[in-house]
């Protein structure tokens, strides 16, 4: 093993120590609940980012996610399914409804994908308000069950009702997620779809079909957004489809700017990016009317200084102290990541 | 019957008529030329041919399958490669990796092989890789096979193209100015490229080529076009003693009065 993925073993255990260890450290209820959101932020933030793998940005991300919470809740709710399977069948009816919807959108690229997109979101969510036998209309859903009693392997019986169990719950449901995402990344089909991203039209001369993979990737990254919600659903216990909740327009809004402003060349930027901009977020809650203007001059500020996100901080620093001579060996490679 | 068929293939763009009713045949084994003045409509047919155009009329049988409205990806399947006119490369990823791409029909692609790396999906990414730096080593790219395809220059960038076209093992492979830009040494590096590519696998060949002298040294038969049809058609020694064909290039006495 090189030193290199040695230092990334490691900087990811201290990630998933820190995210064991905040609630326990942080001791109450008002924290782990902001952490839930955080962790739920995260696997948002990356699956918005694995779309912009085939080169595209989806502004209806936050549609999806409504789709997996109105499935989940509803099937818990009315069917009485439990909580597992519900929150699965919440994350694949958001994939699926992708599927259909991404054969007509990505036939069109750029602006025009991502009016497609806004649109379908606003779509979902009016549906969720004017379909009110299903969904309860307006005032949206109450009384959403949290997962009580899971049985777990080698812990046993375990009531995940409690705030510091769910929070656990969460962060093991994204750990998975953020694992098979970065798994597919590296994998032929990630490669794939970055092929298609630096040129569409040579990809298809070698025999990709273009469409098909990009519709692939779209899919994918909205069951994980329909998951995200799906979890959100069961920890806030209750949804609403109005306009300020967090279905709305800037929910998608700010998770576009959680991967810009955390790095969207690679996979730790949206983490980060989640993460820092959350905790914002949360320390300005008291100035809410201004919480837009905050994050906005944040993100105007690390994209003028650091184009390529929070994660490239480090490296940038790196690159002050370090000779000239490699700084200009590295000049080419960040030029063309950039690019991307 | 053919190698490769085109019947009548026409095209319009709105009012404009780009190709009319061209009719060409090409045999396997063969290197074809396509010259006219620019805007004859050459790049138009080879588009065609690869189905990054669909006709507007008329149909293209490629092995004894009519192409004439499938996608390119499906056309690459085939055997149908393309060197783009320009550089159309993946210019994030590294030469080897170009190449990579290009060998996307023979690897795995289902989702469960992406998720597990079993020992047999790493068995395969090794000999893909060995192939890709066998395909390198042809073009004689192997020293920069880590470099950023971006960074190449001009002529190493044709080359690329030219191996990513290999990759996808092409029975017919269409190339739209092959040596533009290129130094008379580079010109001559391709040319025999091009010959050793019939001769050791029997790769047809389509190209389009401005130099002229290249043209007329490689080909075996030459197409001219002009206005999007068809003037003249024969051996290279025909060609440049047909006066239809100089009147295409030159212009009549008239004209330069």
């Amino acid at each position: 093993m090189s030193r290199k993925t040695i230092n990334k073993i490691w900087g990811w255990a201290a990630i998933a120590l820190a995210a064991i260890a905040a609630p326990l450290v942080l001791g109450s209820i008002y924290w782990t609940s902001v952490l839930t959101t955080i962790v739920i932020n995260v696997l948002l933030a990356v699956s918005l980012r694995t779309i912009f793998l085939i080169g595209e940005f989806s502004l209806g991300h936050v549609g999806f996610m409504c789709l997996g919470a109105y499935a989940s809740s509803l099937l818990s709710m009315k069917a009485g399914a439990p909580f597992g399977l519900s929150l699965f069948a919440g994350a694949l009816m958001a994939g699926l409804v992708a599927l259909g919807l991404g054969y007509p959108f990505m036939r069109v690229k750029g602006i025009y994908f991502v009016i497609l997109t806004v649109m379908a979101s606003e779509s979902f969510r009016n549906l969720a308000m004017n379909w009110e036998d299903l969904t309860g209309g307006f005032g949206g859903l109450v009384g959403i069950p949290a997962p009580g009693m899971l049985n777990i392997p080698f812990l046993g019986e375990v009531d995940f009702g409690g705030f510091n169990e769910y929070y656990y719950l969460t962060l093991t449901v994204v750990a998975f997620s953020l694992f098979l995402i970065h798994r597919l990344e590296r994998s032929r089909l990630g490669f794939t779809w970055l092929a298609i991203r630096e040129t569409d039209k040579q990809a298809a001369a070698v025999g990709i079909n273009v469409l098909r993979y990009k519709v692939i990737n779209f899919s994918i990254a909205c069951f994980f957004a329909g998951l995200g919600g799906a979890l959100l659903a069961h920890s806030e216990q209750t949804i609403s489809p109005q306009a300020g909740s967090a279905f709305g327009v800037m929910t998608t809004m700010y998770l576009l700017i959680y991967m810009v402003v955390g790095g969207k060349s690679r996979f730790t930027g949206p983490v980060c990016g989640a993460v820092v901009l959350s905790l914002v977020m949360e320390f300005t809650r008291p100035m809410q009317e201004y919480q837009p203007m905050i994050v906005g001059a944040i993100a105007i500020a690390v994209v003028l200084f650091f184009p390529e996100g929070l994660v490239s901080i480090p490296e940038k620093i790196g690159t002050w102290f370090s000779t000239a001579s490699e700084t200009t060996a590295e000049a080419p490679v960040k030029g063309s990541a950039h690019k991307g | 019957m053919g190698f490769l068929e085109i019947r009548r293939l026409t095209k319009f763009f709105g009012g404009l008529t780009a190709v009319m009713e061209l009719d060409m045949d090409v045999g396997q084994g063969r290197i074809v030329g396509l010259i006219g003045p620019n805007g004859a409509g050459k790049s138009t047919v080879l588009n065609m041919i690869g189905g990054t155009l669909m006709p507007s009329k008329g149909e293209v049988i490629f092995d004894g399958v009519e192409v004439t409205k499938l996608p390119s990806h499906r056309r690459a399947h085939l055997g149908i490669a393309r060197v783009f006119q320009e550089n159309l490369l993946f210019n994030g990823f590294t030469v080897l990796e170009n190449v990579l791409v290009g060998f996307h029909l023979k690897s795995k692609k289902g989702l469960s092989s992406s998720l597990i790396k079993t020992r047999s999906t790493r068995a395969e990414e090794e000999t893909l890789r060995e192939k890709a730096l066998e395909t390198l080593a042809f073009v004689g790219l192997t020293e920069y096979s880590h470099e950023l395809a971006i960074n190449l220059p001009h002529g190493r960038q044709r080359l690329l193209s030219l191996a990513i076209a290999l990759a996808t093992q092409p029975k017919l492979i269409l190339l739209d100015e092959p040596v533009t830009g290129m130094n008379a040494e580079e010109v001559e590096n391709m040319l025999s490229m091009i010959r050793a590519l019939r001769d050791e696998k029997g790769v047809t060949c389509i190209i389009i080529e401005h130099n002229l002298k290249a043209v007329m040294g490689l080909c075996e038969r030459i197409t001219v076009l002009n206005f999007g049809t068809k003037i003249a058609e024969g051996t290279p020694g025909e060609i440049v003693e047909n006066p239809v064909v100089i009147e295409a290039y030159l212009g009549t006495e008239e004209d330069v009065t």
